[in-house]
């Protein structure tokens, strides 16, 4: 439940933020106004309050969905709305590391603006932004234990459950699922952080 | 009498598997000024850092003024308050005034009063023409300002010698000059100097002697006048001609250099 | 009738806002929970940079594990484990007929009467105190992170020049690095800090009446779910644009050229 919970708000965060990276980097002013608008919309509120919003404060707003899973989906849509606006930083941060001659080399050959980006910028753009997504991985799946706040049974929660029924035993399980969370953080960050970025620093690919 | 402040008795030095500095021996009288020059990585900037203790060496000895700077019960940081040091890239502290850059060791390692330690300051600044920019952070001077600034830091610890790396490598060609002078300034005054250059110039004017180290070891020694006129050894003749072409000599540049010259 | 005009959003806002005592009690110990998590948080944190950098290999790699650790792991997790923890130790100790330690009964508390309320904020008991030092524990990995990115950011120069003058490492290390680090690191520094009010309605789980908790009352009392989350979100967005703006003005009043 908990990798579910993170993989679709990952997805989600993912297309929202590359959407909102491109308004504001090559947006009109009034489009790029608007997306930072959402970013700081969507880091300034906590996220257990915007799980409970779209839980319990707009409660039809997922009337097509069986009332079990409704929770589900408000968690994803929380977690998604909240990664998109972080996501958005680290593609804009991406996305303006890679060397401005870039994309001009690109247009000089005769590809078009959008041509450009599709083939030179975001190749690029997307291997610069693996050490923050690493980041936000993290971050998310961390998150994730929100959810056991309206009732989800993700890891948070069965530790609790069984600390309920056997007191004796919340060491051991709190503590191991405080291991799981590490074991499911710590490797991705360590692999894909500091060791990407000096990889990239060693490529010359421009570390942002 | 001629007070000898340093001896270095040889000295070697390694990192990791490298052998950097291969049994150094010299000697340094009182108000001697002595330049080591040689070709990049021959240990000339290592050789600095184990003079001052920095990374010291793996053998030998050296002696500041008598004292076995190599003995264990030696306090480094009252020794180090002794050796002034110019680095390269100046190591300004970034934080401070170009005033407070020189009275900060004054003030934290001397134990000089606030007031006390500013009069001093404004004194060496002034000795290096900078006064006027007491007040100025180093990222608003230019590089020769702020290596004019380096050498009064060390000048107002009062120090038996100071040391210079490279002190001009860094600096846009028209700023050599500048820094240059200072140095020739208190050379003349009797200070005690090693200093690590390529500059020529300086070393024919104020050297007392020379010496060419070339990958760890000294090659080899003498005053300025023997290594422009007659250098023994073909590495050193090949080095000169080097420098002569850096520093404009079209005729140097044009003459082919035979084959076993470049050994 | 002018009552008749008014719309059904601005009505439902109005009788959120009639609880604004509760409102106000919560968003004060908020921000009472935030300020201690800060500064625990930079101490610890900072310490914890400095072990990293300077400390000999035992220190730095026992701080390392800390702050790998911490950050790995969830916040709520780890208020849980803080939670039950002397729980554990009181029942341990209580087998072996050990005085143990007091929980839940003691508190701190101030209250002040304003407009006709009365407002109770307490200052401090078990659960706000467990839930302080666990925010305080889990800020000092992240800013240890930040600070010791810009320690590292300090040239090794200035360390060296400092120690070549005569400086132990202890007072280089004070009078030189430090001075520049903290000013470097205010930028990302501040972003931290401005976040951090977001993480203390964890601590409503544990019990802690702050500012999601006098939400849930006056829920209770007023069945307007979505207006009572909205107005706390907003509240939230406030603060936090606050917070950057007066670091922003801070910063901008601390530059040093080239720093």
């Amino acid at each position: 439940m908990t990798l579910m919970l993170t993989l679709f708000g990952l997805l989600i965060g993912f297309t929202l933020g590359l959407i909102l990276a491109l308004m504001r980097v090559y947006g009109a002013k009034e489009v790029g106004w608007l997306a930072s608008g959402y970013e700081k919309l969507f880091r300034g509120i906590p996220l257990l309050i915007l799980i409970f919003i779209f839980t319990f404060g707009i409660p039809s707003l997922f009337w097509y969905l069986e009332p079990l899973e409704r929770p589900i989906a408000g968690v994803v849509l929380a977690l998604g709305l909240r990664s998109g606006a972080y996501q958005s930083q680290i593609f804009r941060g991406a996305i303006l590391s890679v060397n401005p001659g870039q994309m001009e080399a690109g247009r000089a050959l005769g590809m078009s603006g959008i041509q450009s980006f599709r083939h030179v910028v975001f190749p690029q753009a997307l291997r610069l932004a693996i050490p923050g997504w690493s980041n936000e991985y993290a971050v998310v799946i961390k998150d994730s234990s929100f959810a056991y706040a309206v009732g989800i049974i993700e890891m948070t929660k069965a530790a609790l459950r069984i600390s309920a029924n056997f007191p004796e035993l919340w060491a051991l399980s709190m503590g191991l699922v405080a291991i799981l969370y590490f074991i499911f953080t710590y490797p991705v960050t360590k692999l894909f952080g500091e060791r990407q970025t000096k990889k990239l620093k060693d490529l010359g690919m421009g570390g942002g | 009498m001629d007070k000898t402040i340093l001896k270095v008795v040889d000295v070697w030095k390694s990192y990791d598997d490298l052998e950097v500095l291969k049994g150094i021996s010299f000697e340094l009288a009182e108000k001697e000024v002595k330049v080591i020059f040689g070709p990049s990585g021959s240990g000339k900037s290592t050789l600095l850092r184990c003079i001052n203790m920095l990374t010291p060496p793996d053998k030998g000895e050296i002696y500041l003024s008598g004292q076995n700077l190599m003995a264990p019960e030696v306090n480094l940081n009252a020794i180090r308050s002794k050796i002034g040091i110019v680095f390269q890239h100046f190591n300004l502290f970034a934080h401070l005034k170009a005033i407070d850059n020189v009275s900060i060791g004054l003030r934290r390692v001397k134990g000089l009063t606030k007031e006390e330690a500013r009069v001093k300051a404004l004194d060496m600044l002034d000795q290096v023409k900078m006064k006027n920019w007491a007040e100025h952070y180093p990222a608003q001077l230019s590089g020769g300002q702020q290596q004019r600034v380096g050498i009064a830091r060390a000048l107002a610890m009062e120090p038996n010698l100071i040391l210079f790396d490279e002190p001009t490598s860094a600096l846009d060609p028209e700023l050599i000059g500048e820094v240059l002078q200072i140095m020739l300034k208190i050379a003349r005054a009797g200070t005690t100097m090693v200093v690590v250059t390529h500059e020529m110039g300086f070393a024919r004017a104020v050297a007392s002697e020379m010496i060419f180290l070339d990958q760890g070891v000294i090659v080899e020694r003498g005053t300025p006048n023997h290594f422009f006129q007659s250098p023994k050894s073909e590495r050193v003749k090949y080095f000169l001609r080097q420098i002569d072409i850096l520093y404009g000599s079209h005729e140097a540049l044009l003459k082919e250099p035979n084959e076993e010259e470049i050994k | 009738m002018i009552f008749q005009s008014i719309p059904k959003e601005l009505d439902e806002l109005l009788r959120v806002l009639a609880f604004w005592d509760h409102i106000l009690v919560g968003l004060g110990k908020t921000m009472w929970l935030y300020a201690w998590a800060l500064l625990i948080g930079f101490f610890l944190g900072l310490l914890l940079a400095l072990s990293r950098q300077y400390g000999g290999r035992i220190i730095s790699r026992i701080a390392t594990g800390y702050v790998e650790i911490i950050r790995g792991t969830p916040l709520l997790a780890q208020l849980f484990l803080f939670y039950f923890l002397p729980f554990s130790i009181n029942s341990f100790l209580d087998d072996r007929g050990l005085p143990f330690i007091p929980i839940g009964r003691w508190s701190f508390y101030v209250s002040t009467t304003m407009f006709g309320r009365t407002m109770t904020m307490v200052l401090l008991d078990h659960l706000t105190l467990i839930g302080i030092l666990t925010l305080g524990l889990n800020s000092a990995a992240y800013q240890a992170e930040y600070l010791r990115g810009a320690v590292m950011s300090v040239s090794t120069g200035q360390l060296e020049a400092a120690q070549s003058l005569g400086m132990s490492r202890r007072r280089g290390i004070l009078h030189v690095v430090l001075p520049q680090a903290l000013r470097r690191v205010i930028p990302s520094w501040s972003n931290e800090a401005a976040y951090l009010p977001k993480y203390t309605v964890l601590v409503f789980y544990i019990g802690v009446t702050e500012i999601f908790a006098q939400a849930h009352y006056i829920i209770s009392e007023t069945f307007l779910t979505l207006t009572v989350y909205i107005v706390v979100a907003v509240i939230f967005l406030i603060l936090i644009s606050l917070i950057s703006k007066v670091l922003d003005v801070i910063y901008k009043r601390m530059a040093i050229p080239g720093l």
